[in-house]
């Protein structure tokens, strides 16, 4: 396997509606991760981004997204209806072929377009959950009942990591939802969704993030403290959550495993976007009490759809090169009640 | 201050449904719901593979139900216009009797107090089906399933499409350069954005030249010649698809502008016949007023000058 680290990135900040279009919230984020690492537009060699056109409400958004990557000299470009992780999944496996150096993985979405119930239904299987109009809240409504009901969490439980999370978000610029809250007070709010409150979700976010990786050699040459990509890979369960025991997440545990996640880390940052798949992440993945889990917040602070899974690898990688951190594990995911997982594992120069 | 558009995106779907699903489909116009024996689990709905292992599926369709119990259930106070009730209601993981798995489906329980994991639920089917999910308009709480009484009996014929018809409302912020564009149109103006380093102008959706990675703004606003020709073009035969107004076979074309060397893409023509319409035709804006007194680009019309013979003008795409 080819090394390859994150040597820079950039994101925007996250708010509840933006004025930029998403080909702009790129462009920044562009410009941010080049500099970041110390190149120019002219040395990445390689492009992904992560996008969805039902979010942006406009087919081939992810056409004019290209804008912001520059098309002089002309570079290769791929593009994911995904999260940017997966972005940079691809971008990861280009270069193990090992004949580019740098390549730049983005995410981006404008959340705040339309009314998030009558968007992700679209994604959803055409035939026997779409015509419901079966939305991601709804999904992940009935995902946390079945732990209610099996005794794996307590609606207290889910207030408690509601409150953790936003108060750690208080330390973080990037967070859009952030202080300290009551975990009685926040157990006496309405039903967004029952057994969700507002609480248990994600807020509505605006947002883009990107990251620049670069092979080996090009890697050291670029930082003085290169976070290294170790492990990474990804795995889906059947889509249609009836045939799926919700109690645990399999695709997340395999992930892991493919990618040499052993539970053993500093930090680890999952998309865990609704407050009960916290504690079903932590157990999929073995982590101990000692593991900082979403010390930025996570995406209960902010939730830039097609973005917040690149931000997890972002926070994560902040935390070995910035906070002198060694092991980290970022997590993504994708489809209704957690049906892909992607686990990447990331560590310090040694 | 920014301008945000609102807009309304139909996605009218028509698909196919195979052997499998169109089967489940077909046997709920006959008020049946149907499994698929996989190894000695029923899945409900019917898939076409083991979702555990991949491996195609026996078409050896078993019936389950009608009643069921629920394994799971959410409340949605406030439904969307995509929901199957326009009531609150309860979507219910609900595990048929005979079945392995959870189909996923509304449950009209008048009142979240009268959920709980476990109920009893049985199919409030629909009078008139087609052969969609939607043939049951809801579970209700109960043993017996129900029946309206203008029953419109089975499909005569087994069911191979359905429709799924969803709009989502959008909200959008307009991009400074579109402004930039839009205010020139309605003044009977074409305008370019021009790079201030490479100078190349831009007149479609551009927020930055994507050759310097600079971001383009008013400041960047030239004017454009009305007058141009035409380099290269194509001929549509409309098929009928919602929103589609033309019905005879019409022309797009792309038009050099004269002095200023930028190619505007996708114009419509006027009083220009199809057959006419060729590589290196002098080209002239036409424009319109609406009721408000606001101009509008109706399209190019021949100019009757000479064609130009340039063989690069074949080669100009944008
Ligand atoms: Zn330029």
């Amino acid at each position: 396997m080819e090394p390859v680290a994150i040597v820079g990135w950039a994101l925007t900040p996250m708010v509840r509606r933006t004025d930029k279009s998403e080909a702009r919230l790129l462009f920044d984020v562009v410009t941010g991760a080049t500099e970041d690492a110390g190149i120019t537009r002219a040395d990445v060699d390689f492009s992904c981004a992560g996008s969805c056109d039902y979010v942006a409400g406009q087919a081939f958004s992810f056409v004019q997204n290209i804008d912001a990557v520059g098309a002089w000299p002309p570079k290769r470009d791929s593009h994911v209806e995904m999260d940017g992780a997966w972005a940079l999944y691809e971008a990861w496996v280009r270069l193990q072929l090992g004949d580019l150096d740098v390549a730049i993985a983005m995410g981006s979405g404008r959340s705040s377009t339309a009314d998030p119930a009558t968007i992700y239904p679209m994604e959803m299987d055409p035939y026997y959950l779409a015509p419901l109009g079966a939305d991601a809240v709804s999904l992940a409504a009935l995902q946390a009942r079945v732990l209610l009901d099996a005794g794996l969490v307590t609606e207290r439980d889910m207030a408690g990591v509601a409150a953790r999370t936003r108060a750690d978000a208080v330390g973080n610029p990037y967070a859009q939802v952030s202080g300290e809250y009551d975990v009685d007070a926040l157990l006496k709010e309405d039903y967004v969704r029952a057994p969700l409150r507002k609480h248990d979700l994600s807020p509505i976010t605006d947002g883009a993030a990107a990251v620049i990786i670069a092979r080996g050699d090009k890697a050291r040459e670029l930082s003085d403290n290169p976070v290294w990509i170790t492990g990474f890979a990804h795995s889906a369960e059947p889509h249609q959550p009836g045939v799926r025991d919700l109690r645990a997440s399999t695709s997340t545990a395999r992930a892991a495993k493919a990618a040499g996640a052993d539970g053993h880390f500093d930090v680890a940052e999952l998309q865990a976007a609704f407050t009960h798949e916290e504690p079903l992440l932590t157990a999929a993945l073995g982590l101990g009490p000692d593991v900082a889990v979403n010390p930025s917040g996570g995406p209960l602070a902010a939730n830039p759809v097609m973005a917040t899974g690149l931000v997890r690898v972002i926070e994560a990688a902040r935390q070995i090169r910035d906070r002198g951190k060694q092991r980290t594990l970022a997590h993504a995911t994708s489809g209704p009640c957690l049906q892909q997982n992607l686990v990447c594992v990331l560590e310090g120069t040694k | 201050m920014t301008t945000f558009v609102e807009s309304t995106v139909r996605f009218p779907y028509k698909r196919s449904l195979g052997s499998v699903i169109g089967y489940f489909m077909t046997a709920l116009t006959d008020r049946r719901i149907v499994g698929i024996r996989n190894g000695d689990r029923v899945l409900v709905p019917p898939l076409e593979w083991d979702p555990a292992t991949a491996e195609q599926l026996n078409p050896d369709f078993v019936d389950v139900g009608p009643a069921g119990t629920v394994r799971s259930w959410t409340w949605v106070a406030a439904p969307s216009g995509q929901h199957p009730l326009d009531h609150p209601f309860a979507f219910a993981l609900i595990e048929l009797d005979g079945a392995s798995t959870t189909l996923l489906h509304a449950v009209d329980a008048g009142d979240i107090s009268a959920m709980e994991t476990g109920l009893r639920v049985a199919p409030r089917w629909r009078a008139q089906r087609v052969g969609h999910l939607t043939d049951i308009e809801a579970f209700v709480p109960g043993e017996e399933p129900v029946t309206p009484e203008d029953d419109a009996g089975p499909a005569a014929e087994p069911v191979t499409m359905m429709n799924y018809d969803a709009s989502i409302s959008y909200t959008t912020p307009v991009p400074e350069t579109q402004l930039v564009f839009g205010k020139a149109f309605a003044e009977g103006r074409l305008v370019g954005l021009e790079c201030p380093n490479c100078h190349r102008v831009y007149t479609g959706l551009q927020q930055a030249c994507p050759v310097c990675a600079i971001p383009l703004n008013g400041t960047h606003e030239v004017e454009l010649p009305q007058t141009g020709t035409l380099t290269t073009f194509t001929i549509i035969t409309p098929v009928q698809y919602p929103g589609q107004t033309e019905t005879e076979p019409f022309a797009r074309v792309h038009v050099l502008t004269d002095d200023i060397d930028a190619v505007l893409a996708y114009q419509p023509v006027v009083d220009f016949p199809n057959a006419d319409v060729h590589p290196g035709v002098r080209v002239k804006a036409v424009w319109t007023t609406d009721a408000d007194g606001k101009q509008e680009l109706a399209g190019w019309t021949p100019t009757g000058e000479p064609d130009v013979d340039d063989p690069s003008i074949v080669n100009r795409i944008f």
